[in-house]
């Protein structure tokens, strides 16, 4: 078990909380909710140690391609980066189909 | 049944182990070594009692599943496990079995009493490992890239501080974990060869016979079914690696239909889930030979 | 004028061997037990013998038997197998009683096959494809013995080989019409057989084996096991790759990736209205994944390379889509399946281990030799083509007036493994299993070149479309996730290569990610499928967790 913590400069607000994916074996949840600050904050806990480097690999790329400004939560199970970025998008198009 | 049965090496240790153990045999062990097994925390400090307790141990658990009718295909020991494996296949005798063991254990206490150990790299494969290895290992500060246990976990072995010095470096590049372990020799390293000289005269009067099945080798990480590959496995395995992670893949390629581990510990979970995924596993550390005979003899039938 | 050559001492050695062992024959049939005798009589120190095993039929009676031989009177064969897929198969090398392998697959067996290599007790020939093994069983690796398998065979000899005929006759024509020697496993004996797949005459010996030949189930995947970001990326293959080129013909590889895509062709494909459109002719084994869409009307024809156990009722019962005699039980063809795959189809769609940063790819990794089989066949551009088909054509470089079109070679993979090892990665293992198997090459599955697309759970590489290995390199990179190849990828030029449709994001081609979960599939488990082959179809036992 390891507590990650990140930031990131994004430009695009969201105005209310979403929530995806189950915390399943090789699954994650993500909760994203509005934030006041000014940039994205995000808390990950996840069950496999050592993988900081790929967390960050994983949130740059997405951030680079989806600048979303929002308060993350993660809670994973052993996802592959795959999985992780998988539910990030599916979160992000949740947002867009709702606008 | 195609039964891969499996033999850990020390680790998994306890007090009271030897509790279920068939008395006539322990006896016939003590009476044959003019040995006392305490069978206690404190004793297991003491390589005799712990490597001669280990071995009866599995040899009981061995005769068990004999007396239950269950015989193996495929046997792999893990260091120490090899002389329960080569008895599993009946290659290796009771009584030369334990006699070797005990005279493996004296070797081994009386060569390196302090300074040096083991180590484990976890999430570098091994030839990144070895890199590593490389940039402080000298004939003063000996440290060598050990036993490969799985394909991201990778043992060191040698002088406790080139040890220390790996794990640093280990850790700066990318590591997933990084520790020294609580062995007190640096097994399965060149720095055991004179052990293993030593340790082969001793064995040079013991007849092996060809064995009934698979023997898969820690030294090689090959399978075999020659009596001479078995003999340089037990007398030489402590100064080559234990190629663990080999002799699963090799074993995956005889489909085995069922893995029995055998006491004491349960150490190679991680390998064995990512070679076999959920073939039938019996535990004997968990349970018993009657409870385990029960199993396999179902999933022999077929009825899930 | 010198003396006359004997032209038939092949022919004679053959008879002469044949009357050695005729008191242990009845006709053509033989006792079980006779079976080492007989094959002591019959193979020669040195000889070249195919031994029937691909990667689903095994003569696994006649190998069993083989490898109890004794080495002082048959060694050093030269072996010829399509499949090294049985401990027996290597246990013959380390006891001497072979010692050189031809063969194409060897992924049941890849580890030991890899040590056996670079001890020595096994000399390799070579590695091939199985289109090229069998063609020079008629060239140059002619064999002297031949070891095949039968379903059942009638007392004059005759063969009846079924849904698992895959490659028997094309091994035994190569021995029957030059003097080599046919020997026969036989499940049973009987009085007549259903139809005759390979006739007496070609067939020398039968024995009746001890237990049914080795029969795996190979092509069978339970839907269960199908995850979201295989269904994503089916999602992605069917509106990006099988509507955008009008797909007609396709062979579908062996992972979940492809049978994610079987089962969403009646559900998503239905809503995209693809149907009648795509995909009406397969070449691929009867794979219980596409019994929905055969059922929804998807598929017109199927052939296959073999059987899968359990499809048998189901295949005789629907004889419009599968290639069935007149006897009412499928016939499988290995070479003839893959000839069509090589030169019939306008798309292969397959999986791999690894991808390298140029985009060619392996599923050999370290320590483990697993050969080629038929993905080679099937995954590359073959420059003899001569005929034209909308999918074939819609590659056509648009600058070239002598310009042809080109078989889709598709690849799907997501960006890291089960083991959270990275698929893509700068240089592939093979490089190294070269060097220690010392292989004259280096043990690529498919080609840069050949391949023209990639699908991740990013998206996907239209390949074809790039002009440099530089513009290659970076659509690779756009999809490869954070493997250290993907790292690489630049924001702006991966927004230049989707503007140029060389890189697409499934928001670029209308693909909602939400809607890639698992109640997607037309079947959720092994019952749905039998629910839907109307109880024709009957999965093995391991497959089952009901009844």
């Amino acid at each position: 078990m390891e507590k990650l913590h990140f930031k990131y400069q994004a430009t695009q607000p969201i105005d209310h909380p979403v929530h995806i994916g189950v915390v399943a074996s090789g699954d994650l949840e993500v909760i994203m909710k509005p934030t006041d600050k000014t940039e994205s904050e995000l808390n990950i806990v996840t069950g496999s140690d050592g993988f900081k480097e790929v967390w960050q690999n994983v949130l740059t790329r997405f951030f680079a391609r989806y600048p979303l400004l929002a308060d993350f939560e993660i809670n994973d199970f052993g996802a592959t980066p795959g999985v992780v970025n998988l539910r990030l998008t599916q979160a992000m198009e949740a947002l867009k189909d709702e606008q | 049944m195609n039964s891969l049965w499996i033999f850990p090496g020390q680790g998994g240790q306890s007090a009271s182990m030897l509790q279920g153990v068939d008395a006539d045999l322990r006896t016939h062990v003590e009476d044959l070594l003019g040995l006392k097994l305490q069978d206690t925390d404190e004793a297991y400090q003491d390589s005799v009692q712990l490597q001669v307790g280990i071995e009866l141990l599995q040899v009981a658990q061995i005769d068990a599943m004999f007396k239950a009718g269950l015989r193996p295909h495929l046997v792999a020991g893990h260091s120490l496990g090899v002389f329960a494996a080569a008895y599993a296949l009946g290659s290796l005798q009771k009584d030369d079995l334990f006699r070797t063991v005990k005279r493996r254990a004296e070797l081994m206490q009386g060569a390196y009493p302090s300074g040096y150990g083991m180590g484990v790299i976890v999430g570098l494969s091994r030839s990144e490992v070895e890199k590593l290895v490389a940039r402080v290992h000298s004939t003063a500060h000996p440290v060598y890239a050990s036993n490969q246990n799985a394909e991201d976990q990778t043992a060191l072995s040698g002088e406790l501080d080139a040890i220390a010095q790996v794990v640093a470096l280990a850790k700066q590049n990318g590591a997933a974990r990084a520790l020294r372990l609580k062995v007190p020799v640096p097994s399965h390293s060149p720095l055991m060869t004179e052990v293993s000289t030593q340790l082969a005269a001793a064995m040079s009067a013991v007849e092996l016979t060809k064995p009934n099945g698979i023997y898969l080798a820690n030294y090689s990480g090959r399978a075999v079914r020659q009596v001479a590959p078995i003999l340089e496995d037990l007398t030489a395995n402590l100064k080559y690696p234990v190629y663990f992670e080999a002799m699963m893949g090799v074993a995956r390629d005889y489909q085995p239909d069922s893995i029995v581990n055998f006491a004491p510990g349960q150490p190679f979970r991680k390998v064995l889930a990512q070679k076999f995924g959920d073939l039938h596993q019996i535990n004997l550390n968990q349970m018993s030979v009657s409870d385990a005979a029960f199993l396999l003899n179902k999933w022999e039938r077929g009825s899930y | 004028m010198s003396e006359e050559r004997n032209w038939a001492t092949h022919r004679e050695a053959k008879a002469r061997k044949l009357a050695a062992i005729s008191s242990l024959l009845d006709g053509k049939i033989a006792q079980t037990k006779d079976a080492k005798t007989l094959l002591e009589g019959l193979i020669a120190p040195g000889d070249k013998v195919v031994l029937e095993g691909d990667n689903q039929k095994q003569a696994s009676f006649l190998s069993k038997t083989l490898a109890a031989v004794d080495p002082e009177k048959i060694n050093n064969l030269h072996m010829i197998m399509s499949s090294i897929s049985r401990p027996e198969h290597l246990d013959i090398f380390e006891d001497g009683i072979a010692s050189k392998m031809d063969f194409s697959f060897a992924g049941p067996q890849s580890t030991r096959v890899s040590q056996m290599i670079a001890d020595g007790t096994l000399k390799v020939g070579d590695i091939h494809t199985y289109l090229e093994l069998y063609a020079r069983l008629y060239v140059d690796l002619i064999p002297n013995v031949v070891l095949v398998a039968a379903d059942k065979v009638d007392h004059e000899g005759n063969l009846y080989t079924g849904n698992n005929t895959e490659e028997t006759p094309v091994i035994v024509e190569a021995a029957a019409f030059h003097d080599g020697i046919v020997i026969v496993q036989a499940n049973e004996i009987v009085d007549k057989v259903p139809r005759v797949d390979i006739p007496s005459d070609w067939v020398d010996v039968v024995i009746p084996a001890d237990e049914p030949y080795q029969l795996e189930p190979l092509f069978t995947r339970d839907p269960q096991n199908i995850n979201e970001l295989q269904i994503l990326m089916g999602m992605m293959a069917i509106r990006g790759i099988y509507e955008k080129h009008n797909v007609q013909s396709v062979n579908h590889g062996v992972g979940f990736n492809t049978a994610a895509i079987e089962l969403l062709l009646p559900t998503y494909g239905e809503q995209l209205g693809l149907k009648g459109k795509i995909v009406p002719n397969w070449e691929v084994n009867p794979t219980p994944t596409l019994i929905p869409a055969i059922e929804s009307g998807w598929v017109k024809s199927i052939h296959s390379f073999g059987g899968e156990v359990g499809m048998e009722k189901y295949i005789a019962a629907r004889p419009d889509v599968f290639f069935v005699g007149p006897d009412g039980s499928m016939r499988s063809n290995r070479a003839f399946g893959q000839m069509a795959g090589q030169y019939a189809l306008d798309m292969f769609v397959g999986s791999t281990l690894q991808i390298d940063q140029y985009g060619n790819s392996s599923t050999v990794t370290n320590g483990r030799l697993s050969g080629f089989g038929g993905a080679p066949n099937m995954g590359s551009n073959p420059t003899g083509r001569r005929h034209s088909t909308p999918a074939w054509q819609s590659l056509r470089p648009d600058n070239d007036p002598l310009g042809k079109g080109q078989k889709l070679v598709v690849q799907m993979v997501e960006t890291f493994g089960s083991n959270k090892r990275p698929v893509f990665v700068d240089s592939l293992d093979a490089v190294k299993v070269r060097e220690e198997a010392k292989l004259a090459n280096v043990p690529i599955m498919i080609y840069s070149e050949d391949t023209t697309h990639i699908v991740t759970e990013e998206g996907i590489a239209y390949l074809y479309k790039t002009d440099s290995m530089a513009e290659r390199q970076a659509a690779i990179e756009a999809i490869a996730g954070v493997t250290p190849v993907g790292l690489r990828s630049n924001p702006d030029t991966v927004k230049d290569l989707r503007a140029r449709g060389i890189v697409a994001f499934p928001e670029d081609i209308g693909v909602n990610r939400n809607q890639a979960t698992r109640s997607l599939l037309a079947a959720q488990n092994m019952e749905d499928l039998v629910k839907w082959s109307k109880g024709l179809y009957n999965p093995p036992a391991k497959f089952r967790s009901w009844s």
